[in-house]
Formats: structure tokens, C-alpha cells, sequence
């Protein structure tokens, strides 16, 4: 009895037999994720009533806030959102181009790797500083700070990922005798494409997050910047509202990602790990 | 030294070990232009590290080993187009359906697209797929796997053939089926083949000889598939017991 109770337990973590695995667990997470958001809702009403709103808010005047931010700055949104799909993909460019450098070329790998493992290792911060002496451009500066902070992610995936092709494959494609322009198309890009949306997925909010503060230290424009305005504002719900909108903003495109994924992938068979 | 300009392989005196454990070691194979030769062995007997070495991917420690005249590992390259192998396991590429994996030796030899997509599907039908064709790797059996391996590796037309173990994982029907559809291919375009299998019968049915190989040491036996044994059930029956013996007893 306990034993079988253990192992109902363990199944309510996975997607019912008979459905598609991916949907499966996008619809049994939204229910949670909806009572979550409506619980936490409730505890900002709830601590509302005690604390004058300049600390907390009601959820409806963050809501007319958000609604006016949507109304009059979406500009900002669309701006900051241009940023960040123009800095992530060169990210991916380069990054994916070094990661295949290091997966390729053992002459050049060690060095390479030495690069990216010392940039992997300087504060963010410290970009963003260096970037406001370096570059009196505010796009410049937010591409150069979101770039290098991005780059290493991308770079040392792919080089994980090409260092986990199967030789066999390898052996495989080479008795056709292949230049090696031809083991790239057909065997190495092929195989590194999970690792890419992988890294997008993992990094995607992340990298919002970045973006944000770049803009607070370097922009007058961008939903950072307006951040920062609200700050010096003192108006705490157009800080909730933003919040609000950014929290929004990561999970569409973290679903985004995931349904560009599960197109690209559509040749894998969907994996359920008991 | 039997290097005739005939051979298409030629290995001589070869030995290979991994670290300290000898897999081959003075072993002399020749496979003429034309033949069908079947090389059999237990388990870990080296036949795999055999074709491996013809096929350019291992380094004999020592001895010779020409295809068509070529070092295959270091002349690599210029084999270009000149082999084709069909390995143990299917090696397919997940992200092509059955046809792309057919395609992929054909576009690897610049054969144009359209081109190398009629002759996959004729492969695919030759080996009885021609439904699949859109299927990815997941989506096929084992046995079907085994069967776009082989047809990847004879769409590209080589002159040498190399298959490990192709037949022995499939159905008796369909092993049977397909292993005449191939004599009868090889024979026609006088195409040279060395297979690799650990079953008997299929090595007598279509090889024009026999290699076994003895772990550790080059061949126990080498013989030459007579013609009346194929349908004189007492020949045939020794020669079985002879491979049989030959193998240590191990092969049915
Ligand atoms: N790359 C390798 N490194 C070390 N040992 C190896 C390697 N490849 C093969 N061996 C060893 O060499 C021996 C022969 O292996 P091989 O794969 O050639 O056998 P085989 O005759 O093909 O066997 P099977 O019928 O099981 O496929 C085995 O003992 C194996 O452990
Ligand atoms: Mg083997």
C-alpha cells in the first residue's frame, strides 16, 4: 500500500499517458501558475489595506499603471525588445562561431577557451562601467555590455556539444570521404542545434534581466531607463506595473523559444524520464 | 604477397592491438575485383577492427593495407567515392528521415539534388521502404534501420562494399530477401564486397569464400565456396562444420 502510494505520487509529476508529453505539461502548469499569481495578487491587496501605497500599491492601480505605461510608453518596450533580439542573436552568431572554433581547431581551442573562461569570470557590472567610458553611443553600449555578457554562454555550450558528437557518426560521414565544409552541414550544425536552444532557453531571462540594468546605467530610452525614472518619480506603482509587464514579457518569450524549439526538433521523439 | 593488379584489398602481415590486448596479428587478407568474401569470427574476434582498418578509420600497427592500390588511412581521402560501408550498428542521423539519410553519401559526392533523391528512392524501394521514406529515425524499427543503413551506403554505387553484420539483426524473411537482392546486385555490376557476419549459413549461401578469423591471430581458415555446395546438402554440411570448427565450435 505504501509502495503504491509512493508511485501515484511520483506520477503526478508527469504528463498523462495518453496526451503529448510537451502540451501536457504546459496545461498542468498553468493551473498552478495561475494560483500562484492569484495568491500573490491577494497578498498585495491584503498588505495594501495596512501600508501606505507610496511602499505597496493595490493591484488595481498597478494595473492602471501598467495599462498607462502600455497606452503611452510602448515604445520603450518595443525598444528595449529590439536591443535585446538584435544583441542575442550576434550573441549566438559569435558564440556559436567560437564554440565551433574550439570544437574543431585544437591549435587554437586552448586560447580561445582561456578567452571566454576569463570573460566568463568578469562581473557584469564591470562591463556596463567600462562601457559608459568606452562608448558615448547608448546602443552601442548596451550591444557591447549585452554581448560579451552573452557570448561566453553560447560559446562554451556549442563546444560541450560538439565534444559530445558521437564518433561513431563522425566515423560514418568520413567513409564518404567529405570536405570539411561537408561535416560541418550535414553532422556538426544539425548536432548543435539543441545546444543552441538549450543556451537560448536557459539564458533567455537572464539576459532580459541584463538588458534592463544596461539600460538603467546607459540609456535614456528602454524600459530600464523608465525604471530608473519611476525611481526618481517615487511612483512605486509604475515600478510594480513595469515588474508586472516584464514578468509577462520573460515567460512569452521563454514560450516563444520553447515552440521555435519544438519545431526545429520536431524529428526527436518526445522523452519521458520515470 | 599475392598483390595481383586484380585485388581490390590487399592486407599483408598486418597486426593491431589496443594497449596490450592483440587483436590481429600477422593477418593477410586479398579480395579480388568481383568477390563476395564473408569474414567470420566469434565475438571479439577483431572482425569489426578489420573493416575498420580497410575502411581507413584504424591504423594497422603494423603490415600493409591497400584498397585499390591506396593506403586507406593515409591516403584517406583519395578514396573518395571508391567504398562504401554499411556498419554494425545503423548510425542514422536522427534529424533525417529515412530517405535524407539515404541521400546523404550521394550529396556528399555533389551528386545533384534531384538526382540523389531518385536514386535514394530506389534504394529505399530496392529494400522494401518505400513507404518510409518520410519517417525519422524514431519512427522506424530496428530491422528498418538496418535496412536505410545499407541502402545509404550502396546508393552511392561503390566499387567496394563493406557491410558489418547488415543481415544478421533482421527477420529470416527479410534477411533472406534481401541478401539475395544483393548477390544478385553485386554479381550484376561485378561490385567487390567483404561482409562480416557470424552467422554460417549466410556466408555460405553468398560468398564466394569463406574467411574466419581467430582472435588475437590472423585466419584459421580460408576457403573457396564451391559451386555444387550450394545446392549438394552433404558439401555443404561439412563445410559448415568445418567454419563451425574453425570458429571455436561458438557459431550455430
Ligand atoms: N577502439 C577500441 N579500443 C580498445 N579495444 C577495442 C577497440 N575496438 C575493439 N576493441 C577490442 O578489440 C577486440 C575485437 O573487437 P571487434 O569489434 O573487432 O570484434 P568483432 O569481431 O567485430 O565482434 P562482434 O562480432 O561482437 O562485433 C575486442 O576484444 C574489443 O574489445
Ligand atoms: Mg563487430
Amino acid at each position: 500500500m505504501e509502495n503504491t502510494q509512493t508511485k501515484s505520487d511520483i506520477r503526478v509529476a508527469q504528463a498523462p499517458a495518453n496526451v503529448p508529453n510537451a502540451e501536457a505539461r504546459v496545461k498542468s502548469d498553468l493551473i498552478p501558475t495561475l494560483v500562484v499569481s492569484a495568491l500573490l495578487i491577494l497578498v498585495i491587496q491584503i498588505a495594501s489595506f495596512y501600508v501606505p501605497s507610496y511602499i505597496i500599491p493595490a493591484p488595481a492601480e498597478i494595473l492602471k499603471s501598467a495599462w498607462q505605461i502600455l497606452s503611452r510608453d510602448a515604445n520603450h518596450i518595443f525598444t528595449t525588445g529590439i536591443r535585446l533580439f538584435i544583441a542575442l542573436f550576434f550573441a549566438m552568431g559569435i558564440g556559436v562561431l567560437f564554440g565551433i572554433i574550439m570544437g574543431t581547431l585544437p591549435k587554437i581551442r586552448p586560447y580561445l577557451r582561456a578567452l571566454v573562461i576569463i570573460d566568463t569570470g568578469i562581473p557584469a557590472l564591470s562591463w556596463m562601467l567600462v562601457a559608459i567610458f568606452w562608448f558615448k553611443e547608448p546602443e552601442f553600449r548596451i550591444f557591447f555590455i549585452l554581448s560579451v555578457i552573452l557570448i561566453p554562454f553560447y560559446a562554451l555550450n556549442i563546444y560541450d556539444g560538439i565534444r559530445a558528437l558521437p564518433k561513431e557518426w563522425v566515423d560514418m560521414i568520413e567513409s564518404f570521404r567529405p570536405n570539411r565544409w561537408q561535416v560541418l552541414r550535414y553532422l556538426v550544425f544539425p548536432h548543435i542545434v539543441p545546444y543552441i536552444f538549450l543556451t537560448t532557453k536557459s539564458i533567455v531571462g537572464y539576459a532580459i534581466r541584463m538588458a534592463i540594468f544596461a539600460e538603467l546605467v546607459a540609456s535614456a530610452i528602454g524600459i530600464g531607463a523608465q525604471m530608473n525614472l519611476a525611481q526618481s518619480n517615487f511612483r512605486i506603482d509604475q515600478i510594480f506595473a513595469w515588474t508586472l509587464l516584464l514578468v509577462i514579457i520573460n515567460l512569452s518569450l521563454q514560450a516563444f523559444v520553447a515552440m521555435l524549439e519544438k519545431i526545429a526538433l520536431r524529428y526527436r521523439a518526445e522523452a519521458s524520464v520515470r | 604477397m599475392n598483390a595481383s593488379a586484380n585485388s581490390v584489398i590487399v592486407m599483408n602481415g598486418v597486426s593491431k592491438a589496443f594497449g596490450p590486448h592483440v587483436v590481429a596479428k600477422d593477418l593477410s587478407i586479398s579480395v579480388s575485383k568481383g568477390e563476395i568474401v564473408a569474414l567470420l569470427g566469434r565475438t571479439g574476434a577483431g572482425k569489426s577492427t578489420v573493416l575498420n582498418m580497410v575502411m581507413g578509420n584504424l591504423r594497422a600497427d603494423s603490415g600493409t593495407v591497400r584498397v585499390a592500390g591506396l593506403d586507406p588511412y593515409g591516403e584517406f581521402k583519395k578514396l573518395r567515392g571508391k567504398m562504401a560501408v554499411s556498419f554494425q550498428q545503423d548510425r542514422l542521423l536522427p534529424w533525417r528521415t529515412a530517405i535524407e539519410n539515404v541521400e546523404l553519401g550521394l550529396l556528399i559526392l555533389n551528386i545533384s539534388k534531384a538526382e540523389a533523391r531518385k536514386t535514394a528512392k530506389l534504394w529505399l524501394a530496392r529494400v522494401n521502404l518505400a513507404d518510409a521514406e518520410d519517417k525519422y529515425v524514431h519512427e522506424l524499427s530496428g530491422g528498418m534501420r538496418q535496412r536505410v543503413s545499407l541502402a545509404r551506403a550502396l546508393a552511392v554505387d561503390p566499387e567496394l562494399v563493406l557491410l558489418d553484420e547488415s543481415f544478421s539483426q533482421l527477420d529470416h524473411v527479410t534477411s533472406k530477401a534481401l541478401r539475395a537482392d544483393f548477390s544478385k546486385v553485386a554479381r550484376e555490376f561485378k561490385k567487390t564486397c567483404l561482409f562480416v557476419t557470424h552467422r554460417i549459413e549466410d556466408a555460405i549461401e553468398m560468398a564466394d569464400r569463406v574467411l574466419v578469423l581467430r582472435p588475437g591471430a590472423g585466419l584459421c581458415l580460408e576457403e573457396r565456396v564451391a559451386a555444387n555446395v550450394r545446392e549438394d546438402e552433404a558439401a555443404r554440411a561439412a563445410l559448415h562444420d568445418r567454419i563451425a570448427a574453425a570458429m571455436g565450435d561458438h557459431g550455430e
